[in-house]
């Protein structure tokens, strides 16, 4: 009886043998891919670390620039009102007024509208018969 | 190789592996000490060259007048110094900077050629006139911003509200002063990280205590008022060529002060030429005899004593003697006089009549009770009290006769001001005062309620208003008539004392007007004093013109509608 014919095993590839080593192989395989998982982790954390901090240091400055910004907008708001003061000064007034012509009136008329002046709801209901007397002045 | 050559090869490297060995320990150990052993003291030392600790200056608190407009306001201002060691070339700098500076280049070129490293080159600039010299870019010419007290209304309300001092923003004179507490709100802290160039470290140490804000003050001053008042002194003293005066508005029902004038002045901006003696608010400082304005004091004071009313008839002698003292009229009047005709004609002798009927005790108990002699306890500092010596110091001869027409005492403009105002408001004296409120920086308003006491019963003074209304329409007030409005008030001319020489001045006189409108119901009361006039040197002539005009102004601008509507 003659025995089939089969390819004569490989050196290193003995069948039983040929599987056990897989198994092994397939181990350090799974180890490697977790190493390299954990790297990969540690990696990724550590940028993210770093890049959070990047990120906080960069609002802090734009914190810090928003906070001179607020400072200057209200040294400018102060300057407005000095400017605003110095303009509303009865001197500048009266010097501009002068300037165009304006004079004070030699003769004044009093109008009194019974009420005005006083407190109370009723008071914009005074100034409208202020304004019709007003208006029927000549 | 011999033997002995390979011995001291041997020693040389035994000596160099020594000395490494040596080394190496040397640099271990420092290592040791300075990473371990004292790894927090070096750590400290980091820390406090990057932790700067700063001072949060508080925000001085505004000051308004009643109308909300800004008097005293904070701005931010620039100064710049100059680091002499880096300007190679100073006098290039001085004549680039000078102009830049509005200064002459010889004072900027001492300013930067001094020895150190730093020198002032120009003091709190607005940022306007900051930003040109900024933009030049000179070398050695550096700058800080600092907070600068700025009044905008200049030399106008410069007696009272005062100034600060620019280092610190302290106030010196004035409201400033007298309010420096509340307007300096409470300095924070900031305890912060920084790199070499100042700038903040991100994370690093950051604690800040926040400044709390000063108090915003509103004063009871009108600024139109105040203009008017100041204008009409102004005019004045071209006419009479005084030498100076005063001028206070008051409302009597609130004791509120409405302006407060003095001539010659100041401005608080730019004191570098300003004499000190013109800081003086002199309303409420200087002292004068009050004269003739003072006689409504003796006759309301007769009136409540019940020894006349306003109709009774005295008749008027042509002198008083009391001992080397003679006393005389210098009005021409009849021989007999009602009680209204003693004060329209401003009687000397009708007054002193009637203040020795009052005697010593009675005439000081009136002085002292519309608050002659004594601090009116308005808010402003360096008030004087004025002299009134007690009715049991007073010379048996002639000193009830003196005081009774405003000799022998003296007063401030303030002082009488609020006696007239005591007339004003039926018989009640009401503390003056410039604060009407203090805003802290919560915005939380207190109002300042002045004291009040009774010092003369309603009908008297309305007797009284009635009586200096007869002065101004048919007596020597004739020129405090106000178009469109019953006014009242008395005239004054007393002849100055002159402190330094104990005797009364033969050329100088206090001419004075003091008096109120409407008079039914009086909305402001003005007093004016002008001091040593030539021309026009009387009450009458010289200050109750000036009366008119302000008086006019302030009626107008509380929108007090006239009595011949």
């Amino acid at each position: 009886m003659t025995a089939p014919a089969r390819p004569m095993a490989a050196p290193g590839m003995v069948g039983a043998g040929f599987r056990v080593e897989i198994a092994h192989r397939s181990g350090h395989r799974a180890g490697w891919q977790a190493w390299t998982l954990i790297g990969i982790t540690v990696t990724a954390a550590f940028f993210l670390m770093i890049w959070s901090r990047i990120a906080l240091d960069q609002t802090a400055f734009q914190l810090q620039e928003i906070e001179s910004q607020t400072a200057s907008a209200e040294a400018r708001y102060w300057d407005l009102r000095l400017e605003a003061a110095r303009l509303q000064a009865p001197a500048r007034i009266i010097e501009a007024a002068a300037t165009m012509g304006m004079v004070y009136p030699e003769t004044l008329r009093t109008i009194e509208v019974a009420g005005l002046g006083g407190d109370g709801s009723e008071t914009e209901e005074r100034w409208v018969d202020l304004k019709a007397v007003l208006g029927a002045q000549p | 190789m011999g033997g002995s050559s390979l011995r001291r090869l041997n020693a040389r490297l035994v000596t160099v592996g020594v000395l490494l060995v040596l080394a190496w320990g040397g640099i271990g150990y420092r290592l040791v000490v300075v990473q371990a052993l004292e790894a927090d003291v070096y750590a400290d030392h980091g820390l406090d060259q990057r932790l700067q600790r700063e001072i949060l200056a508080a925000d001085r608190g505004t000051i308004f007048d009643r109308d909300g407009r800004e008097l005293a306001v904070t701005v931010d201002s620039v100064t710049f110094y100059a680091n002499p060691s880096e300007i190679e070339d100073p006098t290039t700098v001085a004549r680039l900077l000078a102009p830049l500076l509005h200064q002459n280049m010889l004072d900027v070129l001492d300013a930067i050629s001094g020895e150190g490293t730093f020198a002032y080159v120009a003091r709190q600039l607005e940022r306007d006139d900051a930003d040109r010299v900024i933009a030049a870019r000179l070398p050695g010419i550096y700058y800080f911003t600092e907070p600068k007290r700025v009044y905008p209304m200049g030399e106008l309300t410069g007696h009272v509200i005062g100034f600060v001092q620019a280092d610190d923003n302290q106030g010196l004179e004035g409201l400033e002063y007298q309010y420096d507490d509340s307007l300096s709100g409470v300095p924070g802290e900031l305890l912060v990280e920084r790199d070499p160039h100042g700038r903040t470290i991100p994370q690093g140490e950051y604690q800040v205590v926040p400044a709390e804000p000063g108090s915003d003050l509103v004063l009871t001053i009108k600024t139109e008022i105040q203009f008017a008042a100041a204008e009409a002194l102004q005019r004045a003293i071209d006419r009479t060529g005084a030498k100076g005066g005063s001028i206070v508005v008051v409302d009597p029902a609130t004791g509120e002060i409405l302006a407060m004038v003095n001539l010659p002045t100041f401005d608080p901006n730019d004191r570098s030429d300003a004499d000190p003696a013109a800081f003086r608010n002199r309303a409420v400082t200087d002292v004068f005899e009050p004269g003739s304005t003072q006689k409504v004091i003796t006759i309301s004071a007769a009136l409540e004593a019940g020894i006349a009313d306003p109709d009774t008839i005295f008749e008027i002698p042509t002198t008083i003697e009391r001992g080397e003292t003679v006393f005389r009229d210098s009005t021409t009047h009849p021989s007999e006089l009602t009680v209204t005709g003693i004060v329209a004609h401003s009687s000397n002798l009708g007054t002193i009549t009637l203040g020795e009927m009052l005697g010593a005790k009675e005439l000081h108990r009136n002085l002292y009770a519309f608050g002659l002699g004594q601090p009116s306890g308005v808010d402003f500092p360096g008030e004087a009290s004025g002299l009134l010596r007690p009715s049991e110091e007073w010379c048996a001869v002639n000193c009830v006769a003196s005081t009774s027409i405003g000799y022998g005492v003296s007063v401030t403009t303030l002082q009488m001001a609020m006696v007239y105002a005591t007339v004003a408001n039926d018989g009640v004296w009401v503390q003056p005062h410039l604060v009407k409120e203090i805003v802290d920086g919560k915005g939380t308003r207190v109002a300042v309620e002045p004291l009040q006491r009774r010092v003369i019963d309603a009908a008297t003074a309305l007797s009284m208003r009635l009586m200096l209304e007869e002065v101004v329409s048919g007596g020597t007030g004739g020129y405090a008539a106000v178009a469109g409005y019953r006014v009242g008030g008395k005239t004054g001319t007393t002849e100055k004392y002159l402190i330094d020489e104990q005797r009364y001045s033969e050329d100088d006189v206090v001419a004075s007007f003091i008096g109120m409108g409407p008079i039914d119901e009086p909305r402001v009361v003005v007093a004016v004093v002008l001091d040593s006039p030539r021309q026009d040197d009387s009450g009458g002539k010289g200050a109750a013109p000036v009366f008119a005009e302000v008086a006019l102004a302030a009626l107008h601008q509380l929108g007090v509608p006239p009595d011949d509507r």
